[in-house]
């Protein structure tokens, strides 16, 4: 059996039939996990200011721009493992360097309130055997984590649950657009206005403490109904209601003690956001955006986009990570502007700018180690196929005894 | 997907029998479910008929890619998601600690698999759709968020 | 004369939010420069009603564009109906190159909170390749 790292759902069921070394077939694996675990067309080879090189040549290179950096950044590491994740603290502890991922303008927020105990959570096993009410809140499950509702929330038969779908479970989704899991939950999907989930949050606590919601009245009442009903309920936050509330997280802490028998559940993308964020949690108190002066300090302006916006940062070692693609044009130019070191498998927006690029192995074809699923549980993934690339772990492992 | 209206629409309308149907709707409907084939239609062979016959064919061409009970899987529309593979009463008969609680299947006997990311349709003699005591299931069709599965 | 060479089609202010497509996430995985990435993230869905309004078709090619950026792409019906004033895309470098950089201090951009001016084109679809090269220091090899 095999580990999927499409998402953070780390599914650990697949079957990948393997011939002359190479994925031929896979089985159980959605679409896009199927896809990344056959591979992307384009692996990245090793080059220095975009001409090839070796790799022993990348790696000095790279040394030689962190060692002359005022201010470094090491970003990425989601889609690493715990293993690699570890030691790219270590490297950033060493080289007294700002450390961000991509939770930093994703689920960071919401995850860190959650490894607080802010909010009450569960595992996905729990979903399975239990949950009766499954509320998909701005997240389309379907699309961004395709096996949630057959492997855990909605379909599968659970210990309490033995009845089948129909009978056992009532899914609801809240959302700005009737996404692919809408389209499932049929009769509970709640449409709202773009950036109306602080309004539809306070209208819901209020019809919960049993007043009458100012707000599209008769469908929060019936919507209050069916979650006190409840005998153990999940919540699915997407980043949709994420980006919607911003940092006014203690909103949906509100929403939270109205619901005694709901669990939040994060739905998390990059397959392990949430092992960087426990592990850096662990180190520093901190999920993301922090400098390690050696010793931890937090703050909105080491975040990535920041880091950008205010031309702090000077070099950065992107893994596995393709900021080229994911942030906004405006800051894409001096992120351009300054020496990238891109250590990824596959050739990507990010590494076609970049000064020096690493290829590494993909995890879970070409090497294994561990990592956390959305829930928090850890899943370890194992190596199905040889290849001459190194693990990021064991790059980080170089730069690290280089410097 | 074609509709009994569609194929009724097509066919002479003078309930004549002579496909060994009571009436013309009748053939549709057994058009559709293939239990008949158009050129059993005799009066539909005649020349003034021609085009009708010709559209009845090319609306019933797709079938060619369906399984023999009428199941057929888009796979250009599935995501591999597996909400079929669980949600199938017989698959969750067949395999109850496997498919049924939402793992990989963990025997051949049931009707969903996903092989590279789309789903395969097997054993579809076991379909409740089909065989003696039928019944209208849709709990393959229901679960699905595009609309990949179908049954003509 | 062609007069039609002077008459600018018309602009219109349009709402767009991002969503994730299992279908274009799995295109990326395989060849993020690759023609099904970009078709599939190079493409507003605008509502039918909207459409109409805008006096659009699919397939449309529709430029949008606001002060962060500017981008032609394929429009498309949304395949759902939506009740209008708001419309998709992908989230991609396509959208991204409409979003804003500031975040007012707090790090999270505006991904899902775009608006921009969107009218009719006859330019082709905006490359990935077009979208990079302002950035690319020396040419490269694709
Ligand atoms: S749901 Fe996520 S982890 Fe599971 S197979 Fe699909 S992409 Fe891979
Ligand atoms: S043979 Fe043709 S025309 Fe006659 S009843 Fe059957 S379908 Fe109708
Ligand atoms: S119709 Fe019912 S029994 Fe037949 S394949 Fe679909 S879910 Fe299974
Ligand atoms: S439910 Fe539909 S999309 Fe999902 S695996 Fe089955 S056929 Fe494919």
């Amino acid at each position: 059996m095999a580990t999927c790292t499409g998402c953070a759902l780390l599914c650990d069921d697949i079957e990948a039939i393997v011939e002359n070394n190479r994925i031929k077939e896979t089985r159980n694996a959605c679409r896009r996990g199927a896809a990344r675990m056959k591979g992307c067309v384009n692996r990245l080879v090793p080059s220095i200011d975009q001409k090839p090189t070796d790799i022993e040549s990348s790696i000095r290179k790279t040394v030689e721009i962190i060692k002359n950096a005022r201010s470094p950044m090491l970003f990425g590491l989601d889609n690493s493992t715990c293993e690699a994740q570890a030691k790219g603290i270590r490297l950033a502890k060493k080289l007294n360097a700002v450390i961000d991922d991509t939770s930093s303008f994703c689920q960071g927020l919401l995850i860190e309130r959650i490894l607080q105990k802010k909010l009450r959570t569960c595992s996905l096993d729990d979903i399975r055997n239990k949950a009766d009410v499954l509320v998909y809140w701005g997240s389309d499950a379907q699309d961004s984590q395709p096996r949630h509702l057959s492997r855990f929330s909605y379909f599968p038969r659970g210990e309490s649950r033995q009845r089948g779908y129909e009978e056992d479970r009532k899914a609801i989704a809240i959302d700005v657009r009737e996404s692919n899991t809408a389209k499932i939950c049929k009769g509970h999907f709640y449409r709202i206005p773009l950036k109306g989930d602080r309004e539809f949050i306070l209208a819901l606590i209020e019809a919960l403490s049993g007043k009458v919601p100012a707000y599209d009245t008769k469908k929060m009442l019936e919507l209050a109904g069916i979650l006190k009903k409840a005998e153990f309920g999940a919540v699915f936050v997407g980043i949709g209601l994420t980006y919607s509330i911003k940092e006014d997280f203690d909103i949906l802490t509100a929403l939270a003690e109205k619901l005694p028998n709901f669990n939040i559940m994060p739905m998390v993308g990059h397959y392990n956001m949430r092992g960087f964020n426990e592990a850096l949690f662990k180190e520093t108190g901190f999920v993301n955006r922090v400098k390690l002066e050696p010793k931890a300090v937090h703050d909105n302006k080491y975040s990535i986009m920041e880091s950008l916006i205010r031309k702090n940062t000077d070099a950065i070692i992107v893994v596995g990570s393709d900021p080229m693609i994911s942030l906004p044009r405006p800051v894409l130019t001096y992120l351009a502007s300054i020496p990238v070191i891109c250590i990824d498998p596959c050739i990507s927006m990010t590494s076609k700018i970049a000064a020096v690029t690493i290829p590494c192995a993909a995890t879970c074809m070409e090497s294994g180690g561990t990592a956390i699923r959305m829930d928090g549980k850890v899943i370890s993934l194992s190596k199905i196929i040889t290849s001459e690339y190194m693990p990021d772990e064991e790059i980080m492992d170089r730069l690290m005894e280089a410097i | 997907m074609v509709t009994v209206m569609e194929l009724y629409q097509l066919l002479p309308r003078t309930n004549c029998k002579k496909c060994g149907e009571s009436t013309c709707m009748a053939f549709a409907v057994a058009l559709l479910g293939r239990k008949k084939n158009v050129a059993e239609c005799t009066p539909l062979l005649e020349a003034n008929f021609k085009p009708q016959k010709e559209k009845l064919e090319s609306l019933l061409l797709p079938t060619a890619g369906a399984e023999e009970t009428g199941l057929i899987v888009h796979p250009e529309l599935c995501t591999g998601c597996g909400n079929c593979v669980v949600a199938c009463p017989v698959d969750v008969a067949n395999d109850p600690h496997g498919a049924g609680m939402g793992c990989a299947p963990t025997n051949e006997k049931v009707i969903f698999k996903v092989v590279d990311g789309k789903v395969m349709a097997s054993n579809i003699k076991e379909c409740r759709r089909f065989g003696k005591s039928k019944v209208l299931c849709y709990a393959c069709i229901d679960p699905c968020p595009t609309g990949a599965i179908e049954f003509v | 004369m062609d007069i039609g060479k002077f008459l600018k089609s018309p602009e219109y202010e349009i709402k767009i939010t991002t969503y994730r497509d299992i279908f274009q996430a799995e295109a990326m995985e395989r060849d993020r420069f690759g023609e099904e990435y970009k078709m599939l993230s190079a493409a507003i869905s605008i509502s039918k009603i909207d459409m109409q309004k805008m006096g659009l078709k699919p397939k449309d090619r529709v430029k949008i564009s606001n002060s962060y950026g500017s981008i032609i792409v394929e429009a498309k019906e949304t395949k759902k109906d939506e009740p209008g004033g708001l419309a998709f895309m992908v989230n991609s470098p396509w959208s991204n190159s409409l979003v804003s950089g500031d975040t007012q201090g707090k790090g999270i951009p505006e991904y899902k909170n775009i608006n921009a001016k969107i009218s009719l084109s006859k330019e082709e679809i905006t490359t990935l390749e077009k979208l990079i090269a302002p950035f690319i220091k020396k040419p490269i090899p694709f």
